[in-house]
């Protein structure tokens, strides 16, 4: 059994803004979420990259305290966004307890906030008040699923849960195995996203690996610079970002607000080295996904890169593109606009391509003044344009390997 | 301390830990207040610091079961009771 699987809502919480007003208007005027890194009294003193995709903004949460005492900060932007998705559904509480609705949610590693306070509680345990500390919370609020989990807890949903932590493929997974969840007959529904939080931790890890914009420092709205010449690395960002997925038969019938459908998606891996992008792994992830989308390249007509702005990245991303679809879709970095959003950025630029698609212009690709000869061989966007979006690929690759690509259409 | 005293420094835990204000002596707090084993625990702390001495495994366990304010105030006299026996510390 193959069903077709619509997005019935969706919402965001980005460096650009919270919910498609702001975003939009970032989209529009090229507003960059990208801010100095803020001072984490460990180890930012240490970090070489000074910049950081900030959500700067006060989010009026109104949870109660038995959902809060398991919260940490990346399962608070989980829970609002998720939140918003299902009054935007406007699926009523007994379908949304039934267990025909699951929950596909993940971070990169839980909460780093939280495991960082367990661990300098172990390491100072030097007597039994100092192990005492470690709250009876702690590894609720800190463990991989504490978002999905965190979700079911809020809203009483008692579906499956599917908790990916791949890394910078989590949301765009979370998505993806929600949508075959629902097309092939398991749920009705599923809540899909992503989220991480303010973390350092992660900064330094691809601070050490080189991977790290440093030449902006002193300027953080000019990167990341996906494509562009002058890029040199990637810039670490927190946010979240969620998705409806309803079985499309059962949400024309409730008379639902169809915002797109979800028409493929692959996920494979590189089959070999752990970090490194690979031209092979990337190449088939994309054709893999127009197989299962069942459409022909030149129907796409906006692609969403994972465009990081690494250094060799961006070259082996854009080759891929060009040797699937050469050189007729548009193709736009959204993590020039807010950094690398780490678990959610699947769903957030899955999200960005939805209201492009619903807006009818295309973004442009922000600081991308002079487009690197490496990855001149697609079709890059430097200046907003009016163009309407039908299909839209979503393409994101994780360390590990994993690759995924998502395919939605505007449904006429 | 007293039973008076006892019941004051708990219902101060509970407004001021748990966000509960002004709880029914006898009310299920399970029932009303969404309170559970986290919580529990939580409380145990709160009490510990409370007696100024720390509770055994085998007494917290006890304190599983309890569901409501009068049967925290009774478990709080039970275990000042007896540790005041000869013999305990």
């Amino acid at each position: 059994m193959e069903r077709r699987v619509v997005i019935t809502a969706a919402s965001a919480i980005t460096p650009i803004g919270h919910g498609k007003e702001q975003i939009v208007n970032s989209l529009q005027n090229g507003i960059s979420g990208v801010k100095p890194l803020r001072e984490d009294e460990l180890i930012s003193r240490f970090i070489h990259s000074k910049v950081y995709g900030t959500v700067d903004y006060a989010i009026d949460y109104d949870f109660k305290r038995q959902y809060r005492k398991t919260m940490a900060p990346c399962a608070y932007y989980a829970c609002q966004v998720a939140k918003e998705v299902l009054a935007e559904s406007g699926l009523g509480e007994e379908f949304i307890t039934s267990g025909k609705l699951g929950v596909a949610f993940g971070s990169i590693h839980g909460s780093p906030i939280t495991q960082r306070d367990i661990y300098r509680t172990f390491f100072g345990a030097t007597d039994n008040e100092a192990y005492k500390k470690i709250g009876a919370v702690d590894y609720l609020k800190s463990m991989v699923h504490t978002t999905a989990v965190n979700i079911t807890k809020m809203f009483g949903i008692t579906g499956r849960v599917i908790s990916s932590g791949t890394a910078c493929t989590t949301s765009s997974q979370s998505i993806g195995y929600g949508y075959e969840s629902v097309k092939f007959g398991m749920q009705e529904a599923m809540l899909c996203g992503g989220a991480d939080e303010y973390d350092t931790i992660t900064v330094a890890v691809f601070d050490n690996l080189l991977a790290c914009s440093t030449a902006f420092n002193n300027d953080p709205q000019r990167t990341p610079r996906p494509f562009d010449k002058l890029r040199d690395g990637l810039v670490v960002a927190e946010g979240a970002g969620a998705v409806m997925l309803e079985e499309y038969e059962f949400a024309r019938k409730r008379g639902a607000n169809i915002l797109a459908e979800v028409i493929g998606f692959a996920c494979n891996n590189n089959g070999g080295d752990l970090i490194l992008p690979n031209l092979d792994g990337i190449t088939n992830t994309l054709r893999l996904g127009l197989e299962n989308a069942k459409i022909n390249p030149d129907e796409v007509d906006l692609i969403s890169a994972h465009a990081t702005a690494t250094k060799m990245g961006d070259v082996i991303e854009a080759q891929a593109i060009n040797n699937i679809f050469g050189n007729s879709p548009y193709v736009i970095g959204l993590k020039s606009y807010m950094g690398h959003t780490m678990a959610a950025c699947g769903s957030i630029e899955t999200i960005l391509s939805l209201y492009l698609m619903q807006e009818g212009f295309i973004a442009p690709t922000l600081n991308l003044e002079e487009i690197d000869e490496r990855c001149a061989m697609i079709k890059h966007v430097q200046k907003i344009i009016q163009h309407p979006v039908r299909i839209a690929a979503v393409q994101n690759f994780a360390f590990g390997g994993v690759n995924t690509a998502l395919l939605i259409r505007k449904l006429s | 301390m007293t039973r008076q005293e006892i019941e004051k420094e708990i219902i101060n835990i509970f407004r001021r830990e748990f966000e509960v204000e002004n709880p029914g002596l006898d009310e299920n707090l399970r029932e009303a207040y969404e309170f559970d084993s986290i919580d529990a625990i939580e409380l145990l702390l709160e009490i510990e610091k409370l007696l100024g001495f720390e509770l055994t495994q085998e007494e917290k366990k006890q304190a599983m079961e309890i569901r409501t304010i009068n049967q925290i105030c009774d478990y709080i006299e039970g275990i000042i009771s007896q540790r005041s026996l000869p013999g305990k510390k």
